[in-house]
């Protein structure tokens, strides 16, 4: 049986006042706490990072990057890789054309059942396929979550190149 | 007031969650009580299985990385790193020096990451919601080095057979950086403010007593066994990647009880940050990428990897049949293990207890039930 409370008075008194030390370091501290600048963010109106967007590279919202030079006006040469590279299958294009005019004529990517892993913009061979750093996704309809082939050229338009993440170097402090 | 051990009340059987808060995640306890007192605890787990072993037999090599980070979400890094090791040993390939030292750099700083949930969680399961907050708060600086180099906040996909996504984004090691030189700050606060609380330490020490022999019994691994007085830690004991050249302490302590689980887990966010602080002074330059076939084909055979996850040890078992998809795989999962011998802690604990000893093995149930 372990003890809660002490034997005798003594130990009693000891044991309040430690406790009573406990209480006040815990306000010092969160007295501390209370003076530093606040990490916490009131979602849509973002006090702290009014203007923070995710880096290049952050795994959002699809695109698909133009091409006014090529059937359809996209880089895609509806190759299919992508589609089958998915994990979840939830792309689906229909190709149109041989050869060189290949392209999608339907390109749907189900968001609702996308994971985000970037493995299709990985594998594109010709980087036609990306993922924006737009995440305010969130809808009340299920089918608003399905990207067609017009949702996602609108949505590539304004990207010039494509969204790669660069390699860039960075070596320890001490060497270059 | 003494508890006569003669005197005999009604027992009753009481059902503690799935939804009960505290059991961090969707955990049923089967209680067997008389009246304040534990007679008897029988989890109940399954309720988040998800199949992800089965999965993996229908996917290639490739398209199965993503779903490694989804069953222990707190340390997603861990998993790939296992996953990533056990396939790249099948196929023979060795990651560059460059990329070793990354994802040991990533490891450690998601086991910082976790350990700052586990520090959190059991504040708020003993009654003490500030520290929690404080604790999200430095987890957030990591989540987002995190969400800068591999694109997301909690489910990574950052490490890839052969190598990883990219390279460490500029920026990246100054926040690295500047966030261990304030941390060891913050962790002698959260010291000052949760460890050293009297009420805290009343509810933890003497609490949940898991002798050596009952814990390797169970196969408990990690920091729950090293709370017990076992000094064994996979990065000592079968080391990989780096950690040989690394320079660090597996700390340890012999009372066993959940005061004891708690000081070893803080114990090793410093040590992490130390570890974290060589990986950056001896990050060396190169290629992050080896040459791996577009096609991964292991030859036909099987393997058993390891590694030291936040919770323990994280083993894969990879059997390849020579085809595209692995044959089977198989996850050793410690949260698995370690809650097999939460009965065994639980012997005549009291209800308000359990919800303790539950937080100091530090569980997560996606692990659990994969
Ligand atoms: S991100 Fe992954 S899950 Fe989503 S569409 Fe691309 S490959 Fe499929
Ligand atoms: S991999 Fe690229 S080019 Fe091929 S179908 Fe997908 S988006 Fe188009």
């Amino acid at each position: 049986m372990r003890k809660r409370y002490g034997d005798n008075l003594w130990d009693l008194l000891r044991i309040l006042a430690a406790g009573a030390w406990s209480i006040l370091v815990g306000l010092y501290i969160t007295g501390i706490n209370l003076i530093r600048p606040g990490v916490c963010e009131r979602y849509p109106r973002r006090d702290h990072r009014p203007d923070y967007q995710p880096r290049p590279g952050y795994r959002g919202d699809f695109a698909l990057l133009s091409d006014p030079e090529r059937p359809g006006g996209l880089r895609c040469i509806a190759c299919l890789q992508c589609q089958n590279i998915c994990p979840d299958q939830c792309i689906h294009i229909t190709p149109e054309g041989k050869g060189k005019d290949r392209h999608p004529v339907q390109f749907r990517i189900d968001t609702g059942l996308c994971q985000f892993c970037w493995l299709c913009v990985e594998v594109c061979p010709v980087a036609a396929i990306t993922m924006t750093p737009d995440y305010e996704t969130a809808t009340d309809q299920p089918q608003k979550l399905i990207r067609d082939l017009d949702t996602l050229r609108e949505r590539g338009r304004n990207i010039p190149e494509p969204q790669r993440v660069e390699p860039v170097g960075c070596v320890a402090d001490g060497g270059a | 007031m003494t508890w006569d051990p003669t005197c005999v009340t009604e027992e009753l059987v009481v059902n503690m969650g799935p939804q009960h808060p505290s059991t961090h995640g969707v955990l049923r306890l089967i209680l067997r009580l008389d009246g304040e007192r534990v007679l008897e605890v029988r989890p109940d787990i399954g309720f988040l299985h998800s199949s992800l072993e089965k999965i993996a037999e229908r996917l290639d090599y490739r398209q199965y990385l993503p779903y490694t980070d989804r069953y222990d979400y707190l340390c997603a890094m861990a998993n790939e790193l296992a996953y990533v090791r056990a396939v790249e040993s099948l196929l023979g390939v060795e990651p560059t020096p460059r990329c070793q030292w990354i994802r040991v750099m990533m490891a450690e700083m998601n086991r910082i990451a976790s350990h700052l949930v586990y520090y959190g969680a059991l504040g708020m399961d003993t009654g003490a919601t500030t520290v929690f907050l404080y604790c999200f708060r430095e987890r957030e600086r990591i989540l987002q080095l995190f969400e800068d180099a591999s694109g997301q906040r909690l489910l990574y996909h950052y490490f890839r057979i052969g190598g990883l996504r990219n390279d460490l984004p500029p920026g990246f090691c100054e926040g690295l950086r500047s966030f261990l030189d304030e941390f060891p700050r913050r962790v002698a606060e959260y010291d000052a403010l949760l460890t050293r609380n009297r009420i805290f330490r009343s509810r933890t020490e003497g609490v949940g007593y898991l002798s050596p022999e009952a814990a390797l019994s169970y196969g408990v691994t990690g920091p729950t066994l090293r709370g017990s007085g076992v000094s064994y830690d996979l990065r000592r004991a079968a080391p990989y990647y780096v950690y040989p050249e690394l320079e660090f302490d597996v700390p340890t302590r012999p009372e066993g009880d959940v005061m004891a689980r708690h000081l070893v887990r803080q114990e090793e966010m410093l040590q992490s940050v130390h570890l974290l602080h060589q990986c950056l002074d001896r990050l060396p330059p190169g290629e992050i990428n080896v040459k791996v076939p577009r096609k991964l084909k292991p030859d036909p055979g099987e393997i058993y990897v390891r590694i030291e996850s936040p919770r323990g040890e994280l083993g894969v078992y990879l059997i390849s049949d020579g085809s595209e998809k692995p044959y089977r795989l198989h996850w050793r999962a410690p949260s698995f293990h370690n809650l097999q011998a939460y009965p065994e802690m639980c012997q005549g604990a009291y209800v308000a207890d359990l919800v303790a000893i539950l937080g100091s093995l530090d569980i997560i149930l996606g692990d659990v039930d994969r």
